[in-house]
């Protein structure tokens, strides 16, 4: 008969073993919505960091679609990673650790002013700092040069306006082929579509959250919307997302549209399909300032995080030049390492640069109500009306503002 | 004696056990289904109902509301009502159109002879996809510029209409790529078909009763309880509509598509608001159990069991 004694003998060595290579080896889970090319980069920060902290493993937990749902899930499970991507701060501000003080004691590693203030304001809430931006992207009109070369049109230059922009995407119509001069998005994201609505001289909401009655339904805003709506009744543009899935950037790198807004996340599809093109800023309404929305990535630290310490460890090598400059697909956060890589002087990338100048004087709707998730879907669908009836917006302002009073007290 | 006496004692006692076995047996063989229900089915949905009572964010702090999502729910949300309508809406025509092509469909695979294997399995076949797959092909079908359905139709001379993008075509859509699904209903009805007995149309046509006769008096009436069955299920699955609007249209254009479970879907996933979605779900489950309540009274009616008696039957056969 084999030894019972030996048997639990061996197990109890085998379990102390376990426990002791846990002990060395500390596990740092952070959590990602990233794929593709942009997640091997974080696995690549992260292995570096692993370099630089002997017998700490960091996990990279990459979530991808449905990022909410599983992080949110994750913390309502009281299991969250550490560290994580974030940017619906208002959601889960809560369960985030304050950085404030971790940023003041190491201000001289962190430099802190090295980030754009704008940036920064999209990591606050109520004055305290939940995050800290790991990169973003402002948003830019792509134009295609052979289009333009071919049309005898000239390119758009800065300062350009709308009125400009209708005038040039004009000359491309050509039905028969289903070519326009521009994309009209029915469907936006209302985060970004506010950067109209600032570029207008008006907003969704008022800066203290509790008003969007002369906000979201004001001329101003109305006058954005059918400007849109009449760019794709004129056939100036056309219009995307109206029960078909065929997108801009297709549309663009396929050389049917001429000129297309977005940011850098189509940037590298539109470098790998070879057409040559130019990058010009966001057009002005009339003599007005132009304003982009910003999209930041940041990073946060959980409140029960299982390793504060290393977890904030972590937060700053992410901050640090070394990890912003390896993030090749957005823009670095800091402003030394943008301009170390010549990119605010470079014709493609400045533009991105020049507006986030004038970019942080607004703040997005969704910081300033924690409702302000509802009320968007109401403002989208206003957009929608409008686009398909093309025009009417006031209408279809006055009608989401209605159905929004009672989520706004 | 002693020997008697303990043979009797043992005897009380196997006795005991095995009545304890007998009793306790079944119950052990069917645990797994109670376990299963208790866990999975009875558990949630004490949780659930708990839940519609509070204000329950998946992250921070749950405070009690007692009736207050409801009442919020029925009286200030807008979109309730018109969630509810389009689903409404979506029932009535779906239901009919499900049940009566099913049958006509099952009626047909019930007399052909020719590959009837063959064509049972192609018909059948469509209702095994998975909704997402299910989804991504009429996507294509539908798509404007490049959609199947506008290709065909383009031969007939017909411009075909912008089918996702039109508020009044897109709830079109969605019926007709539900409907996609038929294979299950329909072969429930075949089933039943094949179960009502030769001798009542041999009997019938003995009898010179014409066939459109034989289809009212016998075939329907013997169907009864099938029908019954698909009525209820189909109002059950039309209400928990959600993969195809979820993932064709995503509740538009201009909310046209907005069913109520994609409105609960909305509430707990996107808005993270688990009492209000919970509220919700328990709405849902009211509605659909008083319809499936209404839908048993009145089968009564038209419904016919096999081997029931009725009170005016006994009259007719005294």
């Amino acid at each position: 008969m084999l030894n019972r004694k030996s048997i639990i003998g061996s197990l109890m060595v085998l379990a102390m073993a376990g426990t002791a290579t846990a002990r060395a080896e500390e596990t740092l889970r952070f959590a990602t919505w990233d794929t593709d090319e942009s997640l091997a980069i974080q696995q690549e920060i992260a292995k570096k960091f692993e370099e630089k902290h002997p017998g700490v493993k960091v996990q990279v937990e990459p979530y991808a679609d449905g990022y909410d749902q599983k992080l949110i899930a994750a913390f309502g499970a009281g299991n969250p990673p550490d560290v994580m991507y974030m940017w619906n701060f208002p959601q889960y501000y809560t369960s985030l650790k304050p950085l404030d003080d971790l940023i003041a004691k190491d201000a001289a590693e962190l430099k802190p002013d090295d980030f754009p203030q704008g940036l920064m304001n999209t990591v606050r809430v109520e004055g305290k700092t939940y995050g800290m931006p790991s990169g973003f992207t402002t948003q830019v009109v792509f134009y295609n040069k052979d289009m333009f070369a071919k049309a005898g049109v000239e390119e758009p230059k800065d300062g350009w306006t709308w009125d400009d922009l209708r005038a040039k995407a004009a000359k491309f119509r050509d039905e028969p082929n289903k070519v326009y001069g521009f994309a009209v998005d029915a469907k936006p994201d209302p985060y970004d579509f506010e950067q109209f609505l600032w570029s207008n001289g008006t907003k969704y909401i008022s800066d203290d959250g509790k008003k969007i009655d002369g906000y979201m339904n004001s001329d101003a805003a109305a006058q954005v919307l059918d400007m849109f709506a009449d760019m794709a009744k004129k056939q100036e543009a056309i219009t995307l997302n109206l029960g078909d899935d065929t997108s801009g950037s297709t549309l663009f790198k396929g050389g049917k549209i001429a000129m297309f807004q977005s940011a850098m996340w189509s940037k590298s599809g539109i470098d790998a399909s070879g057409i040559k093109y130019g990058v010009a800023p966001l057009p002005k309404f009339g003599d007005k300032t132009a304003h982009s929305a910003l999209g930041v990535s940041a990073i946060s630290i959980a409140k029960d995080a299982a390793h504060p310490d290393l977890a904030w460890e972590f937060v700053k090598f992410f901050s640090s030049p070394e990890a912003v400059a390896m993030r090749v697909n957005d823009l670095p956060v800091r402003t030394s390492v943008a301009e170390e890589k010549g990119m605010t002087k470079d014709p493609i990338y400045k533009p991105f640069f020049d507006i986030l100048a004038t970019s942080n004087t607004e703040t997005h709707a969704f910081l300033k109500n924690a409702n302000w998730g509802k009320v968007q879907d109401n403002l989208a669908r206003a957009i929608e009306a409008t686009m398909i009836d093309q025009g009417n917006a006031k209408q279809h302002l006055d009608d989401a503002v209605n159905r929004s009073k009672r989520l706004i007290k | 004696m002693d020997m008697t006496y303990a043979g009797a004692e043992s005897k009380v006692a196997r006795r005991k056990r095995s009545a304890i076995a007998r009793y306790a047996a079944p119950y052990l063989f069917i645990s797994p289904w109670i376990l299963g229900f208790l866990f999975f089915t009875l558990g949630p949905l004490v949780f659930s109902l708990t839940m519609s009572f509070y204000d329950w964010p998946v992250v921070g702090e749950r405070t009690f509301v007692g009736l207050e999502n409801y009442r919020s729910m029925l009286f200030e949300d807008p979109q309730f009502w018109e969630s509810l309508w389009i689903t409404v809406k979506f029932a009535a025509i779906y239901v009919p159109f499900n049940i009566v092509m099913s049958f006509l469909l099952a009626l047909m695979l019930h007399h052909i002879t020719f590959a009837s294997g063959f064509f049972r399995t192609a018909f059948y076949l469509p209702s095994v996809i998975s909704g997402v797959a299910l989804v991504t092909i009429w996507s294509w079908i539908y798509s404007r510029e490049y959609g199947l359905l506008n290709f065909m139709l383009s031969f007939v001379g017909i411009d075909g209409p912008n089918w996702l993008g039109d508020p009044n075509l897109a709830i079109v859509a969605i019926i007709i790529a539900s409907l996609w699904g038929l294979g299950g209903t329909m072969l429930i009805l075949l089933t039943g078909l094949k179960a009502i007995p030769k001798e009542l149309y041999e009997a019938a046509t003995v009898s010179g009763v014409p066939g459109w006769a034989q289809m009212v008096f016998i075939t329907l009436p013997m169907l009864g309880p099938m029908l019954l069955f698909t009525f209820i299920t189909s109002i059950i699955s039309a209400f928990q509509q959600l993969t195809i609007a979820l993932l064709l249209t995503k509740g538009g254009p201009l909310g046209s598509t907005y069913f109520f479970a994609m409105y609960i879907y909305d509430n707990a996933f996107k808005y993270f608001d688990m009492g209000y979605a919970a509220a919700g779900s328990w709405v849902m489950f009211i509605i659909v159990l008083l319809l499936s309540l209404g839908v048993m009274r009145w089968s009564a009616a038209w419904v016919y069991y096999e081997g029931e008696v009725r009170e005016n039957d006994g009259d007719r056969n005294a």
